[in-house]
């Protein structure tokens, strides 16, 4: 049948890129690999009647996840693992029995689904639409929804002051417009020379008077 | 026949344990980070399989949750990645053993 030539063709590829991954020692055709095994997974989901997860895994994971992995790969510039190291030897058999350990457990849960009186309702439904997703969001599942954008403020917040820049700047050192901004307390008092208030009139004023020369100014000199 | 739920559930296992497999064996924090990843859609796969099983939207729900959680690490996890690479000059993480910066 049509629909299990797909289920094989997806899931092989799902598993060849999900192995692909973790075999792969360069960090970027990882990443590549992975993009496989999401597309190939929201192949699944529209399989299962599931459209608009489909369309979420390919908008949110393949694109902007790993979009933000691969900038962060190449911003670091990781090169390759290259050297064997000592702890890979014992760790290698670990990670294969506890992956047999695994795959035990699942089969075992697998056993006992095949096995259940559970017979599915018609197959007409509309689970997977996106009106119903929406009903069900906006209703029964209120609550969680809204912690979920306080989650996603918290980690804009947390992500801003982790990769923050910190370090110690004097007053007088030059803040170049669209440069990182510092918080004045980390600014070192003992740079301070001259504290005599000034007031200027117009941000060129200002400029002219920090040292730093707006792209404007010279413009209108030149 | 088309495919079974079990057939999804196996395929979600499998998937599953590639991760494991992959967070203990990688040495690159950002390898690990990509496991994590995997092993989180394994997860929303046997949701997905379960909530057209059992024809309930209450597992989509959940994979939406899920997705917004993964978005929500990929920020903070890559943030911290960036602050020990900064620090440390290193990915490695054998190098970034003892719980500081």
């Amino acid at each position: 049948m049509v629909t299990t030539l797909l289920f094989v063709i997806f899931a092989g590829l799902a598993i060849g890129c999900a192995i692909a991954m973790v075999a792969q020692r360069n960090p970027l055709y990882s990443a590549i690999s992975l993009v496989g095994v999401f597309i190939s997974l929201a192949s699944l989901y529209v399989m299962l009647a599931a459209p608009f997860i489909a369309a979420v895994q390919v908008i949110v994971y393949a694109g902007a996840i790993m979009v933000l992995v691969i900038f962060v790969i190449m911003l670091l510039n990781v090169e390759e693992e290259e050297r064997p190291s000592r702890r890979l030897r014992f760790l290698l058999p670990a990670a294969v029995i506890l992956a047999a350990v695994l795959i035990a457990e699942v089969i075992f849960v697998l056993w006992s689904v095949q096995t259940s009186l559970y017979t599915p309702g018609s197959n007409v439904s509309d689970t997977g639409l996106t009106s119903s997703i929406g009903i069900g969001l906006f209703t029964t599942y209120l609550l969680p929804f809204e912690i979920t954008s306080i989650l996603l403020l918290m980690a804009i917040v947390g992500a801003m002051s982790l990769a923050r820049r910190a370090g110690v700047m004097t007053v007088t050192s030059r803040v170049v417009p669209g440069a990182q901004v510092l918080a004045m307390d980390i600014a070192d008092p003992r740079g301070v020379s001259d504290e005599t208030p000034v007031a200027t009139a117009t941000t060129a004023q200002a400029a002219r008077l920090l040292g730093v020369e707006s792209k404007q100014d010279s413009n209108e000199q030149g | 026949m088309g495919p079974q739920l079990s057939w999804y559930l196996a395929l979600s296992a499998v998937l599953f344990t590639i991760g494991v497999v992959g967070v203990i064996i990688k040495r690159n924090v950002i390898g690990m980070f990509m496991c994590i990843e995997l092993m989180l859609n394994a997860v929303n796969l046997t949701f997905v399989g379960f909530s057209s099983y059992f024809r309930d939207v209450t597992g989509q729900l959940f994979v939406f949750i899920v997705m917004t959680v993964a978005a929500a690490e990929a920020a903070v996890g890559l943030g911290i990645i960036i602050a020990i690479f900064r620090n440390r000059e290193s990915l490695d993480v054998d190098d970034a053993s003892i719980l500081r910066l």
